[in-house]
């Protein structure tokens, strides 16, 4: 998609500036209202949504040219998504998240690339993973429990646990407990080992087109090899990747399921049965992967037509993503059923949660800011009195981890299949 | 333009490096506001290019960035949420420090006991009245949304809207300011200029209110107000809004002592009557004519598709053959939004009593459909926070107001069917969105208790089509020419053409404004507290002789006999 694409939503924004806060309806307090944490830490206008489609305009107009400081704005954001949800409070027309990405892209294909990323990019090219770490190690997070190997058995099912549960130490065991949750089902499912590949949604976030397709054609043909229909994964980013990016760019038909969801419906059909008090007061961080940008991709070709003379819409309907049917409930029903335990919402959640300061590569490029963007919402948990904040990705858990650990707090950081093992 | 580095390093020793900037691509978002394609040449979407943009962090930032511009004779325009086109530099070529006041974004303190709050620029109306309802608090958000700085609707703009019936506009409730005037000082007005505290902008000290704001506020023109008091109103609801359901449409459940209406006139008679009605009656908290922005014709077919998430613009279209929907196209026809708030049971039980008699004496009805309970919580949401008020562009990407003439009932009332057939005619070109003549919207009253009026034409345009730009251009043009000819003054489309008026013209055209000595009086003040001009003319005032060999002296009016 070249740069003149973001031309009308660009021509179409109004600066009105709600893509920097929660939506309005929503707002309890002073300090939870802000919604975006690129403006917040950036400051400037160009560090919001409506500022990247100004600088868009800008550069398409020839007014300006890439500078170190408007590579800077365009990066220096988590593509978490708040934006698009207060925009389109007003808006029908505007698609602001994905007109930051095909910015993002844009400048990569011009050779406006971050140096930090390139070691991260590189090693997804030699090692499929994006911590960088080698590829011998993938799959040892497995250590000594029986799951059928996908690259020699054949199931419909593959559980993809991802780069941050497979490589990182202090996480795999909520991949191992997945596991062992599904294996208590009785589920018919395997793993690819070490065979399995990263899913490319962090490159595609990073800019990186081509480096996401890759790895996107090399998991669906591998996949399709062993039979798989079905991939479940505990992890939102890859949810993400292959719930709407598989399917928008690389026509995957595959059916996603987060772990979430799936525990939910075992617990709702009978075939799960948590049943051990956990007497704790968690607060649960909707990842933003599978919060407000779940949602189910709609294929889509069409045109933009006017109605009322200048009224903007589309034939045929454009669907429209706004999270309003983002993963909500799910995570929210799974925690809930734990005997014990109670939970108190922070007041950003669902839709207008703010992030954790991981995505868009703002933890490899930017780590200061993705930092602060992760105390900034332990500051919102610590707000509820909950002793732990609870997610359901790991990309959340580690910068979570991240934030807290020398700083003195006792927030515990949790995914939710720690909690849901304990209940069993 | 160049300027002397020596300036910019200079602001940079007071702010820090990252507090400012001179990027040309940071810069373009400060240049690019809403509305500048109807005045800037070739259409562009951007004003003025700012040559530095500053993000001061304390009112001392404030002053001493004033003080570097009054040495390099910068100019100087302060924003703090920053909309419209005027907030951007009005002047090709004219060094221009662009302040924008996020920084400075914290509730200071609020005083329940004596009933106001003390604010920093970037305090949006969300915020204040999320923390102020928690004390059974509440102020009036002006019709722009909750989006907007307070601060700059109460010291630096029109601040009504649909609150201000009860709890007055953002422009009567201010107690108090800081401002750093263009020309370096820091002047505090009315009470706390005498050390008493922010109880009252006209003093004990000096009443600067009306030299800082009058009806329309200086929209930057004329240095930064940092700090300003707000007065607060007594909040009979619930402390916390909990919106239910899912976006966009999010509801608010009515209290028990409240009541949502949307309230349908025969016509503009029984409209005007029904308003002094109210006014005589004092009921009411929320009171505007909201909804009807999106076009008398098809606007209901629009919200009730806004509160369905699964619609898009497209089922406008067929929502409009439903003939249900056509049904409350008629009833809404000519509506108005009210919600009431009692402090008791049997108060809002009278109120409920008052409001069916009026209705009764007037004609005018409840409108069924929008009274139901899924719209009526959305209309409480949608009237209480203000939060979707940029579904003025819910159309498309541009939108400009026209007419807006304050007045009685009496006098709007006759107005109102003029700006109706005048937009249908326009509408005729196909290149404005064509949702009926009536796209009215307006406060029931921006002064408390009642008495005045005011209706604003919507007008939705596509500001990514040159085509649509030019219709919108004339319409606001034939505005000014059919307010002229129906003996009218000119609306609020004469505000946004001057924008992009050379500066020659401008002060040619104020010159010939009734009354014009005020902008000669206004001149002496700008001379006093912006001796080096860094403040633009959106503090209005004409230089000495201007249009006219002798200047018109002020003669007292004659007393009535």
């Amino acid at each position: 998609m070249p740069l003149e694409d973001l031309r009308l939503d660009a021509m179409r924004c109004t600066r009105c500036a709600y893509c920097k806060w929660i939506p309005f309806d929503l707002v309890k307090s002073w300090r939870f209202s802000k919604g975006c944490p690129s403006i917040e830490y950036g400051k400037f206008h160009s560090y919001s949504a409506g500022g990247r489609l100004i600088t868009a305009l800008s550069l398409l107009e020839g007014r300006s040219t890439v500078t170190e400081k408007v590579i800077d704005t365009v990066f220096k954001c988590t593509l978490c998504g708040q934006c698009d949800v207060s925009c389109k409070m007003c808006r029908y027309d505007l698609e602001p998240l994905a007109d930051m990405r095909e910015l993002r892209s844009t400048l990569v294909q011009d050779g406006h690339e971050l140096l930090q990323l390139k070691p991260v990019l590189e090693g997804l090219r030699t090692e499929f993973n994006m911590l960088g770490q080698s590829k011998k190690l993938r799959g040892n997070w497995i250590a000594d429990l029986q799951i059928k190997d996908l690259t020699k058995e054949k199931a419909k099912i593959v559980f993809h646990a991802g780069c941050r549960y497979s490589f990182d130490g202090e996480l795999g065991h909520v991949a191992r407990t997945a596991v062992k949750i599904l294996q208590k089902a009785d589920v018919d499912f395997g793993i690819m080992g070490k065979q399995e590949n990263c899913c490319g949604g962090h490159a595609y976030d990073m800019g990186y087109r081509q480096d996401f397709r890759t790895r996107a054609d090399f998991n669906l043909r591998a996949w399709s090899e062993a039979g798989v229909d079905t991939v479940i994964t505990p992890c939102s980013d890859c949810y993400f990747a292959f719930k709407r990016l598989y399917t928008a760019e690389a026509g995957s038909t595959i059916k996603v399921i987060h772990m979430v969801e799936f525990v939910d419906r075992l617990i709702k059909a009978g075939q799960l049965k948590l049943t051990k008090p956990v007497p704790m007061t968690v607060t649960y961080h909707d990842p933003c992967h599978l919060g407000r940008q779940g949602e189910t991709y709609v294929p889509w070709a069409g045109v933009e037509k006017k109605i009322f003379g200048q009224a903007v819409c589309y034939e045929p309907p454009r669907p429209r993503y706004n999270g309003a049917f983002g993963i909500y409930e799910p995570p929210r029903d799974v925690l809930k059923a734990i005997p014990g335990l109670e939970l108190v919402e922070m007041e950003r959640i669902k839709e207008a949660g703010w992030c954790c300061g991981a995505g868009g590569g703002a933890s490899q490029a930017y780590p200061e800011f993705s930092r602060w963007t992760a105390t900034e919402r332990i500051e919102e948990a610590k707000s509820t009195g909950a002793e732990a904040i609870v997610s359901a990705c790991p990309w959340c858990e580690r910068n979570f981890l991240d934030a807290t650990s020398g700083n003195g707090t006792n927030m515990k950081v949790l995914d939710i299949m720690e909690l849901v093992e304990q209940a069993l | 333009m160049e300027i002397s580095r020596d300036a910019y390093r200079a602001i940079e020793d007071i702010v820090g490096p990252d507090n400012v900037t001179d990027d040309p691509a940071l810069l373009d978002s400060y240049a690019f506001e809403v509305m500048a394609e109807t005045v800037r040449p070739d259409q562009s979407h951007f004003m003025p290019r700012p040559w530095a943009a500053v993000l001061p962090g304390s009112t001392e930032e404030v002053l001493a960035v004033t003080r570097v511009c009054n040495k390099y004779k910068i100019k100087l325009k302060p924003i703090s949420t920053g909309w419209y086109h005027w907030a951007a530099p009005l002047i090709d070529n004219e060094p221009t420090i662009q302040f924008d006041l996020r920084r400075m974004n914290r509730i200071l303190e609020i005083d329940e006991k004596n009933r106001f709050a003390i604010i920093e620029p970037y305090v949006i109306g969300a915020q204040l009245q999320a923390e102020v309802m928690k004390r059974g608090l509440n102020f009036s958000i002006i019709g722009a949304g909750s989006s907007c700085s307070v601060l700059a609707s109460a010291c630096a703009y029109s601040g009504v809207g649909p609150g201000a019936y009860n709890m007055g506009g953002n422009a009567e409730a201010l107690l108090g300011q800081e401002w750093v005037t263009p020309g370096g000082e820091i002047i505090r007005t009315g009470s706390l200029s005498s050390g008493c505290g922010w109880f009252c902008s006209e003093g004990p000290g000096p009443s600067l209110r009306g030299i800082t704001r009058g009806v329309f506020g200086s929209r930057g023109g004329l240095g930064t107000f940092t700090k300003c008091a707000i007065k607060l109103s007594h909040y009979p609801g619930p402390p916390v809004m909990e919106a239910q359901g899912r976006l966009p449409g999010y509801r608010l459940p009515i209290h028990e002592n409240f009541r949502v209406y949307t309230i349908g006139a025969p016509d503009w008679d029984a409209w005007a009557n029904c308003y002094h009605e109210i006014y005589d009656n004092r009921i009411g908290y929320i009171f505007h004519k909201q909804f009807g922005f999106a076009g008398a014709n098809i606007a209901p077919a629009m919200w009730l598709n806004y509160i369905d998430p699964t619609k898009t613009l497209n089922d406008v279209e067929t929502a409009l053959k439903d003939p249900e929907i056509q049904k409350v196209i008629e009833e809404a026809r000519i509506s108005f939004q009210f919600v009431m708030a009692g402090n008791s049971t049997d108060d809002i039980q009278l109120q409920d009593k008052i409001l069916d008699a009026i209705l009764a004496n007037t004609g005018c009805y409840k409108v069924k459909r929008y009274c139901e309970q899924d719209f009526a919580e959305f209309t409480n949401m949608y009237m209480q926070r203000l939060g979707h008020k940029h579904c003025n562009y819910v159309w498309v990407g541009g939108y400009l107001g026209s007419w807006m003439q304050p007045g009685t009932p009496d006098f709007v009332k006759k107005y109102a069917p003029i700006a109706v057939k005048t937009f249908e005619r326009d509408q005729k070109s196909h290149l404005l969105v064509e949702c009926g003549g009536d796209a009215l919207m307006g406060p029931g009253s921006p002064i408390p208790g009642g008495g005045q009026t005011a209706l604003e034409q919507f007008v939705s345009y596509d500001s990514a089509d040159r085509e649509s730009i030019k219709a919108a251009i004339k319409h606001m043009e034939d505005a000014v020419v059919d307010e002229a000819a129906n003996g009218l003054p000119p609306g609020k489309e004469s505000i946004y053409l001057q924008v992009g008026w050379p500066q020659e013209k401008v002060f040619d055209a104020w010159a010939k404004m009734p009354q014009q000595f005020i902008l000669n009086f206004q001149r002496k003040i700008k001379a006093a507290f912006d001796p080096n001009n860094l403040g633009d003319r959106n503090y209005q005032w004409l230089p000495e002789g201007w249009g006219q060999k002798k200047p018109v002296e002020a003669k007292p009016t004659e007393p009535p006999k």
